[in-house]
């Protein structure tokens, strides 16, 4: 068993990979985050969420930020969509520098925030609408977005009545439909059970190849991470920093048997070693816990 | 048997909804037991009836407190009443020659018969002293054409009657006060039945003044209970309006502007423990008579809770929905009414409902200011004369129009919010239709404002 798991090095990439990256590279920068701090004032002094966070992310990357709880991943994408003003340093979008939240800038919440007193329909609508776009031309245009989340059969039906994979579905089809140049998600499948959040990112990857837009996704999940992005920002907490930025060594178009690739489990298993770095974890037995004597086939 | 013990089994779950057969059954019940519990301490003379009603008085000689029939008199008393008209019947019939006694005297006596006419409906109770018809009566009686049954007269003053009438008969057939003996005539001994104290009166009998204080054409000059009514829902709901008008924008305000909130809530909660009831001289001298100050008490009492309820309403929406619609491109304008007033609404709607329960009290104040009006005069009047059996049905009705007002409310909150509940198919297409029109409008001026 031991001799099957001799990884490769998660920096080795093949040929085709490695000229990928080199070609988006070539790409303009749509996210440039530089020298990001964001602080917060509490009755317990002062808590520094995160400390001079710099990357970009080319047009049409996909990437993820992954970390452990409380390291800053959600203050990071509220500092990005907007609707927290960093403490110190910039972000920039194609060259913009963000002052606040803003159309260009997409944001879909682990919550959901569906308007729960519109239907599916109106709630695709509202971006569309608060542009100033006529309701008939909004409508057709929340139509073709309901229409490539696949809810057509439900774009009457008010939030209350779907399912949480279908509500996260309207919350996609609602940020697209303002057609932001950013997509922002703070954890949009971590409320899902796993089968259903398997189906949304594979769903994910399909919308992304198919609509002009570069993805910054949150997760806490290892497999999340590695199947749907090119790069990974790995951040440190308290205070939140950029470990490291890693480039996916398993190739797209990315599918469910990828899981078992050596380059994917090379990837993961690096990522599983910064977030959690060995010899840290506890093994320790908790003897007052135990109850019975001692089971040979239960340990 | 084993049907029988599963209907016992389940009344009692911690925090599980009963079926909806067995709720609505409690919710019968809720109201059957009250009204079962008044039936049994009404109409079981061994509960309570502390008090006798009498249905036959008597006028006694060196007395002069008089009660009259519907009159309620403690047991001892009444004995003592029986048992001296009883001697003075005996002393009556004992003494030779008979005494004198006026004729006046004697008219007196044989109205003791009116209150039985008019409780049977022989006489109508404005005709208490329509001798003539009286006479009759003893006559009736005293043959038995008309058998008297609520209430039925003793043997003992069946008796009296035909006595009475046996010298009446000769003198004279119809009424004439010349005609009347000079001797006294039997007294009708006192009759009467256990009954409560007369501030719970028997659900018959709140029911008979109830309706017929609803149905009875009012004197010159006074209102019909029904104009009482709209009087009261006329006050109440112009009064809630005005709260409505001023207090929900406020309130709104309060809750989405930290500016507003600290500029107007502090007084607002200092103002809102000065009790209402104190500004109605102050409101009476500045509004003068009428119903202007009523309104403004009931505006008074009800806007300045309003503001903060509303306030608390509008703060607790959920703050990301605003963030939400931020990333989305809406401005603060947008946001206030394409989020803000849509996301507060149902709550908003269950917030006026409970206040408007609210404002009842303050309308039964607010009647009793400067001109008293409404129902609550009515209850005022009727209850000094301590008719508590016409009070009752007012209380009631008010009780009632809260209630089913509410409940409707509450029915409807369903229809004109259909996302806050399971989808509805009835109250989606209600709403519907109920909102085509204004479909309509929009999309026309979608269409007019579209630039070709
Ligand atoms: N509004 C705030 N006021 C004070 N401290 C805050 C605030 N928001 C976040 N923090 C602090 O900033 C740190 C990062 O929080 P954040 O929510 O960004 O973590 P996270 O990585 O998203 O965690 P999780 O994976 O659990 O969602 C935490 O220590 C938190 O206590
Ligand atoms: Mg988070």
């Amino acid at each position: 068993m031991a001799a099957a798991l001799q990884l490769p090095s998660y920096l080795d990439q093949s040929p085709e990979v490695a000229a990928r990256f080199e070609r988006l590279r070539q790409r303009p920068v749509a996210l440039e985050v530089s020298g990001l701090t964001k602080t917060f004032e509490t009755t317990r002094g002062t808590v520094t969420a995160l400390s001079d966070v710099s990357f970009s992310v080319h047009k049409r990357e996909f990437m993820c930020v992954i970390g452990p709880s409380g390291c800053g991943k959600s203050t990071l994408a509220r500092v990005l969509a907007g609707l927290e003003a960093p403490t110190s340093g910039d972000v920039r979008v194609y060259g913009q520098p963000v002052s606040g939240p803003g159309p260009d800038r997409g944001m879909v919440f682990q919550s959901y925030t569906l308007f729960p007193w519109q239907t599916v329909k109106q709630n695709v609508m509202f971006g569309p609408l608060m542009a100033g776009a006529s309701r008939n031309s909004a409508e057709s245009e929340a139509r073709q977005w309901i229409e490539l989340v696949g809810l057509t059969k439900f774009e009457n039906a008010y939030p209350q009545q779907l399912s949480g994979g279908m509500k996260q579905r309207v919350a996609i089809a609602r940020a697209l439909a303002n057609q932001p140049r950013v997509l922002f998600m703070d954890e949009p499948f971590g409320a899902l059970d796993a089968q259903t959040r398997c189906q949304m990112q594979s769903h994910l990857l399909d919308i992304w190849k198919n609509v002009d837009i570069t993805i910054v996704f949150i997760t806490h999940d290892l497999d999340e991470a590695v199947f749907l992005s090119d790069r990974i920002l790995v951040l440190d907490p308290h205070p939140g920093r950029v470990r490291e930025m890693i480039e996916v060594p398993v190739p797209r178009p990315r599918h469910n048997d990828q899981l078992f690739e050596p380059s994917f489990m090379a990837v993961r298993k690096h990522i599983d070693n910064l977030i959690h770095p060995p010899g840290q974890e506890h093994h320790k037995e908790s003897p007052v816990l135990r109850l019975v004597a001692r089971d040979p086939d239960i340990v | 048997m084993r049907p029988l013990a599963s209907l016992f089994k389940g009344w009692f779950l911690i925090r599980r909804d009963l079926s909806s057969s067995r709720r609505l059954f409690l919710s019968a019940v809720s109201f059957v037991l009250p009204l079962a519990l008044w039936c049994l301490v009404s109409y079981v003379d061994w509960i309570w009836h502390p008090d006798i009603k009498l249905q036959l008085s008597s006028e006694r000689e060196g007395n002069s407190t008089v009660f009259t029939a519907g009159d309620h008199i403690s047991p001892g008393y009444y004995q003592e009443m029986v048992v001296a008209t009883r001697a003075e019947n005996t002393r009556l019939l004992a003494s030779t020659p008979p005494p004198k006694s006026s004729k006046r005297a004697n008219q007196k006596l044989l109205r003791q018969l009116a209150p039985v006419a008019i409780s049977h409906d022989w006489l109508p109770y404005t005709e208490a002293q329509n001798d003539a018809a009286i006479y009759h009566l003893w006559r009736d009686i005293a043959t038995g054409t008309k058998i008297p049954t609520d209430p039925a007269l003793t043997p003992e003053n069946l008796d009296i009657v035909k006595k009475n009438w046996a010298q009446l008969a000769p003198l004279t057939a119809d009424f004439s006060l010349a005609s009347l003996p000079e001797t006294p005539l039997l007294k009708l001994i006192p009759q009467g039945l256990p009954a409560n104290p007369v501030y719970l009166p028997a659900p018959h009998e709140v029911w008979r003044s109830g309706w017929r204080d609803f149905k009875a054409v009012p004197p010159e000059g006074e209102l019909s209970m029904t104009q009482r009514y709209q009087h009261s829902l006329r006050v109440i709901l112009l009064g809630f309006f005005w709260a409505c008008v001023v207090g929900v924008p406020i309130g709104i305000l309060c809750g989405v502007f930290d500016f507003f909130s600290k500029l107007f809530e502090p007084f607002v909660d200092f103002f809102r423990y000065m009790p209402a009831p104190t500004f109605s001289t102050l409101l009476v001298a500045v509004l003068l008579a009428g119903d202007a100050p009523k309104i403004a008490l009931v505006f008074i009492g009800t806007v300045f809770q309003m503001i903060l309820v509303v306030s608390k309403t509008t703060r607790l929406l959920d703050p990301s929905l605003l963030e939400a619609a931020q990333t989305l491109g809406a401005s603060p304008k947008q946001m206030l009414t394409r989020v803000v007033i849509p996301g507060i609404l149902p709550n908003l709607y269950n917030d006026l409902r409970i206040l408007l329960g609210w404002a009842w009290t303050w309308l039964v104040i607010a009647e009793l200011i400067g001109v008293k009006s409404g129902l609550t005069e009515f209850i005022e009047t009727q209850g000094r004369f301590r008719n508590f059996d016409r009070v009752f049905p007012v209380i009631i009705l008010i009780g009632v129009t809260g209630f089913v007002t509410d409940q409707i409310l509450s029915w409807l909150h369903g229809i004109i919010f259909p996302w806050t509940g399971r989808g509805n198919p009835i109250a989606q297409t209600f709403i519907r239709f109920l909102f085509w029109p204004f479909r309509q409008i929009s999309k026309l001026s979608d269409r007019a404002g579209t630039p070709t």
